[in-house]
Parts: C-alpha cells; structure tokens; sequence
C-alpha cells in the first residue's frame, strides 16, 4: 500500500513543480513588461502637461465658446473601458469590470442611454455577454499601443461625439497606484467641464493663430488621444503588476505545496523503511 | 542669426531638445517661420513637413501628423501626436497605410467613417511626401 501512496505523491509533487515553475516565469515576465510600461508611462507626460496648459490657458484668458465645453443635456453617455487582454491577473479585469457595470447600471437607472466602446478582450467578452450596446471594440492593443491607435479611438469618439451620438464621454480604467495596488478609477472626458491649473501666468500676450477657439477645438483630439493613450498604458502597468503579484503569491502557493509534500513523501518512506525492518527483525526472532 | 531652444514633444518621447536658429512649420492658417525673440504664439498645425534649422543652415525635415507650435519666453515647443525625421520614415509602412485609407475612402461608408479615412491619407501622403518615398 505505501509503495502505491508514495508513486502518487512522487507524481503530484512533479506536476507541481511543473505548475510552480509555469507561474515563476509567468511572474518574471510580468515584472519586465511592468518596467517597460512605467517608463512608457512617464515619457508620455510632458506631451499630455503641454497640450493640457494651453487649453488652460486659452479657457483662462478668453471669453469662447466650444461644442466640447457646452452645458450638457444628458441623453446619451459614452464609456470607455479599458480592461486587460488575458486573465491570470488576479482582480485586475473583475475590479474594473464590476466598477464599469457599477456606473453602466448607475446611469441606466437614472434613465440616460448607455453606449460602450471597450478596449482590451475581456472587457469586449463582459459587456458583449450583458446586452450592452458596444460601438466600437479594440482588443489586443495595449501590449504594443502606439499614438496611431489611440489617435484612431479619438477620432472615432470626436466624430461620433460631434454627429450627437452621445452627449457625455467617460472613461474607465484602472491606475497604477504602487506595485501591490491598483484602483479602477473612473474620469468624465468630455465635455471638458473647467480647465484650472494652467502654469499661473497672469493674461498672456498670446497670440492665437487664427483664433482661441480654433485653437482650443484642434487640441481636443490631442487631449483625448492623450487622455486615452496615458489611460491605456496606466491599465497595461496595472494589469502587469497585478499578474506579477498573482503569479509571486502562487509561486509561493506551490512552494509550501511541495514542501508539505515533500514531507508526506518522506514520512511515507520512512514509514515503509520501518516497516521493512521491522519485518526483518520479527523474522530473525522466530529463527533464534 | 541668433539661436533659440526648440523642444519636441510626443506623447512616446521627448523627440529633439535642443536649439535651433528658424523653425518652418504649417498650421492651419498657413505657413509660419518663427526666428528667436518671436512673441508668444500658438497655433495648431496641420499633417505636413516641418522644417528645423541645423547649424549649417540647412533644413532637417520631419513628417509631423498633428499637434501644436507654441512660442514662449523664447522657448519653442512643438507637440506633435506623432513626428518622424524624414529619412526614419518606414515608407512600407506608409504605403500601406495610405493603401488601406483608400480602400476605406472608396468604400462610400458614412460620413464619419469618410472623414476618419481622409484624415488617415493626409497622414500617410504626408509621410511619403517627405520621405521622398512618392
């Protein structure tokens, strides 16, 4: 019998291992491509930092008025929601998922429409499974985003924005906070409601080439492709970090497996061994 | 003529930083030229080359898709959604890109996706244009 037992746990404790050294690499890779996304991260900032004080500037000193700006008559809101692109990641996708259809019902039930345009897989498979009605879908972009695909979204949004599709864009995602937490967030895109910040000058002898407001509305594609594409990478570092930590706490998960195990094995073979001896010895005492 | 600081913005890097002595751009009201000492200005510029001033007086040019020049304080930035030096352009690439707005141009599809379209073959005309690929 324990010859039988101790084949068994032989074989568990290899098929962990395999498991174990799965998730270890899961992890490791995990915790490269988390780099790469910080970096990317923080090399888009001084482009969005720009884009956003000029607006701010020219919302500051004139006097305009912009269909992006206009007082809203809520009928129709836009979400954007950006999920992963694969599992694994712990509560990364359901976190920001659950938030999403948290706010989806929220407005639904308040009596606006609700319009989707999803970015990643999972996000796509949730809202396409509840009914929901998905205008556009990006899957597969995140790993390798470029400002083509996020200026392509913009565009998307802009146009269908402007023919009065919908009156209210939001974007959903989830924010790199540190390497262990990552917080699905929720932020109103347009209209853009009020610019503050600005870089606090007092009236500016700026001139505007032809006028503030042109200005103003040919930097709003620039500002949502820049919103997007921070939004993108900010939930591709969020979801790395969160597979890294997944990965790391099953990587420990199957080391005390093994050990715990490892034990069984031995006391099992130290068992038989006794056994054995056992045997050996109550038989030289009935020859003596 | 007198130097002054020129940054490059992109929303993947800080594409050049550095000086230059003229800078040739084209907005959406036409073409300007900004020297040092220009009074702050800001304007949107359109798919087109954008010409930076090397020290020996020539031009280097660069295929900039979309973005902003903004002058302050002597200090010049230009942001761009995308930007490449023309001789970095992958004109395969832009080929095809310009191929596929076609496709979707003659497709007859609704306005917006026409104007989507239209947008993409300025680009891509622009990305040739420059790199000579043409």
């Amino acid at each position: 019998m324990a010859t039988a037992n101790m084949k068994d746990v032989k074989r568990r404790i290899k098929s962990v291992e395999s498991t174990r050294q799965i998730t270890k690499a899961m992890e490791l890779v995990a915790s490269s491509k988390l780099r790469r996304a910080k970096e990317r991260a923080l090399a888009a900032q001084p482009f969005f930092a720009a884009v956003y004080d000029t607006m701010a500037d020219v919302s500051r000193d004139h006097v305009f008025s912009s269909i992006y700006t206009k007082k809203e008559v809520l009928k129709t809101v836009l979400m954007v929601v950006i999920a992963g692109d694969r599992g694994l990641a712990g509560g990364f996708n359901s976190n920001i998922l659950k938030l999403a259809l948290e706010k989806a019902n929220e407005h639904k039930a308040n009596g606006y429409k609700v319009k989707l345009m999803t970015i990643g897989k999972k996000a796509v498979e949730y809202f396409k499974k509840r009914d929901f009605e998905v205008l556009d879908e990006y899957p597969g972009i995140a790993e390798s985003l470029n400002v083509y695909d996020s200026l392509d979204i913009a565009e998307n949004v802009i146009a269908r924005f402007r023919l009065g599709e919908f009156d209210r864009v939001e974007l959903v995602y989830t924010t790199f906070v540190s390497a262990l937490t990552q917080e699905p967030v929720f932020l109103p895109v347009l209209p853009v409601k009020e610019m503050i910040s600005g870089s606090g000058e007092k009236k500016s002898l700026m001139i505007y080439d032809p006028s503030p407001e042109e200005v103003f509305n040919g930097l709003i594609p620039q500002y949502i492709s820049g919103i997007l594409y921070a939004a993108i990478v900010d939930s591709f570092a969020s979801e790395q970090a969160a597979r890294r930590t997944a990965m790391e706490s099953a990587s420990d998960n199957a080391d005390e497996m093994i050990a715990n195990l490892s034990l069984m094995y031995n006391r099992a073979r130290q068992g038989q061994i006794t056994q054995e001896l056992t045997e050996i010895a109550s038989g030289s005492l009935r020859d003596e | 003529m007198t130097p002054f600081k020129l940054k490059i913005i992109t929303p993947e890097k800080t594409f050049f930083d550095g000086e230059t002595q003229q800078l040739i751009a084209r907005t959406t009201a036409g073409n300007v030229g900004i020297l040092a000492g220009h009074t702050p200005y800001a304007a949107n510029l359109t798919a087109s080359p954008l010409k930076v001033m090397q020290e020996d007086g020539s031009f280097r040019v660069a295929a900039v898709s979309a973005g902003m020049v903004k002058v302050r304080a002597n200090e010049c930035v230009v942001v761009a959604s995308a930007i490449e030096w023309a001789d970095e352009i992958d004109i395969e690439r832009a080929k095809r890109s310009k191929e596929d707005a076609e496709r979707r141009l003659k497709a007859q599809a609704s306005q917006k996706e026409f104007e989507r379209a239209e947008h993409k073959l300025k680009r891509a005309l622009n990305r040739l244009t420059v790199s000579g690929g043409m």
